[in-house]
């Protein structure tokens, strides 16, 4: 691809982007949010047109004017969507399009069964063919996408944030398939912000800002911090605030929980000015325990104190979340777009939300428009206006408009849930900033994340879990990731 | 397998045939116990129900709902509606009825409803409009004209088409060969060929909340609504063709409700109204539910009045029963 330029409206997406893919290699591509590492992947694939800019294949010009034109010239996409049919079956999804047929006339079934079937084999999967995509797993579904890609005998793969949705087995198994193809001299191109992954995986990296190349280089010349570094322009340390001096009272107030029936009880504590998180391997009950104080799951037993007021247990899920409220706290869900944000709803809107439920239903709404100007000003939210809808933004700002729902509302006590999901190094660094301000106000955090960097450079203790019981508390300080994977898997 | 795990099997699989969850052919299985229910307390309750002249009888009174319903679904299936139906049939014995012989007329009222559904379809497709406004409107247009051609019901219907829906072939009566025609048309068009599977695939995506995902593997999804909407149209013509063979004569009336008994049957029959699942023997196991109910509703003397409000609840719990994401169809 060469001098790519794309722009939506008035704002340019891509300026002059250039990168080289080879065959039996994989090509990270990094970025903040918003970078335009996934226009310019949708451009390769066909979704978007450039405005100027040329793409070459194998020598000879091409151009795509939907996704499909991509797929035939060799060129095979995963999104971040999924964008398979889930009431066809995988080798319907397969063929779709271009179905063969019988000499009657009728879809050849017999024959999209048994190539799909050799795809999917290609793959090490043993999925029937005729199985809808309904019923397989969002990781299933996923190397489905791909063998698409290998039976259509596609020589470039695009893989954009694959791993988002994946549990650590299915990225493992990810990766073979990525290796494979590699080794099969197919050109990839892997778009992720897990650090982790990009070096396990990748062999060379461009960096993308602002829609502007920043440089590419082999994967193996780079160190994580050189690369945030390139991405930002700042180096790891410096994402995370310091932490904090002075603790208060005990805030909230743990005892005897008990999570699953046969599980080890267990008492926890965070205090003003603090931040704790709950580390730990994911679904060892973490979550479980956080939802358990707003009604979403039902603990065997336990005793929780806000502010030295007993929470009635377990709460009801219709109005555990108001009822938690009235104690002076918040949660924050773990998916925005699903449970937290209204997404066609302006952001003066999303923000006011805690702010009404203050006051009566009967009283005339007001629109709180200071206040939610101060929040927005406050977080640094990049938006064109108030009234802007929450869908229009970047998964940052999004993200710090549902934060700053709950800090307007002037809350004692957060319950946050991946504080950080799917937004760029930028973003989560003024995320870390504002919990960090949040309880250094007097107000006090309670963080669970897959990212254990994250919970140790953000948080000042650390709760590690497993098996539905805490065992180990650690200053976060001292605390790495090799000490909190052998403590959860020492107890 | 032992024995345990063989009934364990057997009972998740008849629970899923019989819920459709894990099915693209959606809730047909409980529609056909419905069917036998009814059709046994009909047995129970009146003699002669079982009997060969009732049955024929039910056939040749169920054949205009089962051939509309099936054109129905077909639109149903991408996620459209079409209320116009009922003034097509109408309308299809209005001109049948204008004395025009038949070589002329009965090409003809294929041709008008082929054009209806594509003014249909073009204002869907290409004008964005939702498709219950845009059918609404034309529902009332066609039973318009239908109303200028023919005022009362009279006139005089072509003797070709009267002999075809009357008449008996080596003793078989011959509405058993219309419902033989019609499945084999419909199979072809709806299971038999790409063209049902991309209806279904334009549907699912839809219904799924992803618009453009099947435009987006390169299936014509405009046209293929288009043809959906001629498709519904043209089963609606053949459906008036039935009837007006059946009443021998124009009625201007004729088709009314036929959109909300077309529309029920498709949603007995386990179709979802958002598109994407369904099936054809299902629709047609909604058709005789529909044709049962109504014949049952008849021998018990329940006014006509109280029929029209019971049909309307009906279709009101199938689909209030029906799973949705969001607030839709």
């Amino acid at each position: 691809m060469t001098s790519i330029s794309k722009a939506f409206g008035s704002s340019q997406a891509l300026w002059d982007v250039s990168i080289e893919l080879f065959g039996g290699s994989v090509h990270a591509l990094m970025g903040e949010n918003g970078a335009g590492k996934s226009t310019l992947m949708k451009i390769l694939a066909g979704v978007h047109q450039p405005d100027s800019g040329e793409i070459h294949k194998d020598g000879a010009r091409v151009s795509f004017a939907n996704p499909k034109d991509a797929l035939d010239a060799g060129i095979s996409t995963v999104f971040q969507e999924l964008s398979l049919l889930p009431n066809l079956t995988i080798s319907e999804n397969m063929f779709l399009g271009r179905e063969p047929v019988t000499r009657l006339g009728t879809v050849d079934y017999a024959k999209m069964n048994a190539e799909t079937r050799r795809a999917l084999q290609e793959l090490g999967l043993t999925l029937d063919p005729s199985s809808l995509v309904s019923e397989l797993s969002i990781a299933e579904r996923q190397f489905v996408e791909i063998a698409h890609g290998i039976k259509a005998d596609a020589s470039v793969f695009i893989l954009d944030e694959p791993t988002a949705a994946l549990n650590a087995a299915d990225v493992e198994v990810l990766n073979r398939h990525i290796r494979r193809l590699r080794d099969a001299g197919k050109a990839i191109v892997y778009i992720s912000h897990r650090m982790d992954e990009i070096f396990e995986i990748c062999d060379t990296v461009t960096v993308l800002k602002d829609g502007q190349v920043i440089g590419t280089e082999d994967i193996a010349d780079l160190s994580p911090d050189r690369l945030i570094a390139m991405m930002v322009g700042r180096e790891l340390e410096d994402l995370f605030p310091n932490r904090s001096e002075n603790l208060g009272e005990r805030l909230l107030e743990v005892t005897d929980f008990q999570i699953a029936a046969g599980s080890r009880p267990f008492s926890l504590a965070v205090h003003r000015g603090e931040i704790v998180a709950l580390a730990g391997l994911e679904g060892q009950g973490q979550q479980k325990f956080l939802r358990a104080l707003i009604g979403l799951f039902h603990p065997v037993a336990g005793h929780v104190a806000i502010r030295g007021r007993q929470l009635p247990l377990p709460a009801n899920e219709a109005n555990g979340i108001r009822r938690l409220r009235s104690y002076g706290a918040a949660f924050v869900p773990e998916d925005r777009k699903e449970e937290g944000l209204f997404l066609g709803l302006s952001i003066s809107h999303n923000i006011a939300m805690a702010l009404h439920s203050k006051v009566s239903e009967l009283q005339p709404a007001r629109s709180f428009s200071g206040k939610v100007h101060d929040t927005m000003a406050s977080m640094n939210v990049k938006a064109a206006s108030p009234n802007a809808p929450v869908t229009s933004l970047s998964g940052g700002n999004q993200q710090k408009v549902l934060l700053g729902r709950y800090l307007a509302a002037n809350m004692d006590l957060l319950l946050i849930e991946e504080p950080t999901r799917g937004v760029d190094i930028g973003a989560k660094s003024e995320i870390y900033k504002l919990l960090r301000d949040f309880a250094d106000e007097g107000g006090a955090v309670l963080v669970l994340s897959r990212e254990t960097i994250e919970l140790i450079g953000l948080s000042d203790r650390i709760y590690v879990i497993h098996g539905n019981t805490v065992v180990s508390n650690m200053q976060a300080k001292d605390a790495t990731e090799h000490k909190i994977l052998d403590a959860a898997l020492g107890a | 397998m032992k024995p345990a795990e063989a009934s364990e099997r057997l009972k998740t699989s008849f629970g899923s045939l019989l819920s459709g969850r894990n099915s693209r052919q959606g809730r047909w299985f409980l529609a056909l116990i419905i069917l036998f229910l009814i059709a046994g307390l009909l047995s129970v309750y009146t003699e002669q129900f079982l009997s060969t002249g009732n049955l024929l009888n039910l056939i040749a009174q169920a054949m205009p709902l089962i051939i509309t319903a099936i054109g129905m679904m077909v639109v149903v299936l991408v996620g459209g509606l079409d209320l116009s139906v009922g003034s097509v049939i109408s309308f299809t014995t209005a001109i049948l009825a204008l004395g025009a012989p038949a070589y002329i007329s009965i090409p003809g009222v294929f041709v008008l409803a082929a054009l209806i559904g594509l003014t249909n379809g073009l204002v869907v497709t290409r004008l964005n409009v939702h498709p219950i406004i845009a059918t609404l409107a034309m529902q009332f247009i066609i039973l318009g004209f239908a109303r200028i051609l023919r005022p009362v019901s009279g006139g005089d219907i072509p003797d070709i088409v009267i002999a075809s829906v009357n008449g008996a072939f080596l003793g078989v009566p011959l509405p058993v060969f219309w419902g033989i025609f019609t499945f084999v048309i419909a199979w072809k068009l709806i299971h038999g060929s790409r063209f049902g599977l991309h209806l279904f695939a334009i549907g699912g995506g839809r219904a799924s909340g992803a618009e453009d995902a099947a435009h987006n593997f390169g299936v014509a999804d405009k046209r293929n609504v288009l043809l959906a909407y001629v498709t519904c149209s043209c089963f609606a013509a053949l459906a008036g063709v039935f009837l007006a063979g059946r009443i021998v004569s124009g009625d201007p009336n004729v088709g009314l409700n036929f959109e909300l008994d077309a529309i029920t049957a498709v949603a007995i029959g386990g179709t979802q109204l958002s598109g994407g699942v369904g099936s054809l023997h299902g629709t047609i196991i909604g058709a005789l539910v529909m044709a049962l109910l109504a014949n049952g509703m008849n021998l018990a003397n329940i006014s006509p009045f109280v029929q029209t409000a019971i049909k309307g609840g009906i279709l009101l719990l199938v689909v209030g029963l029906q799973s949705r994401k969001k607030m839709g169809l």
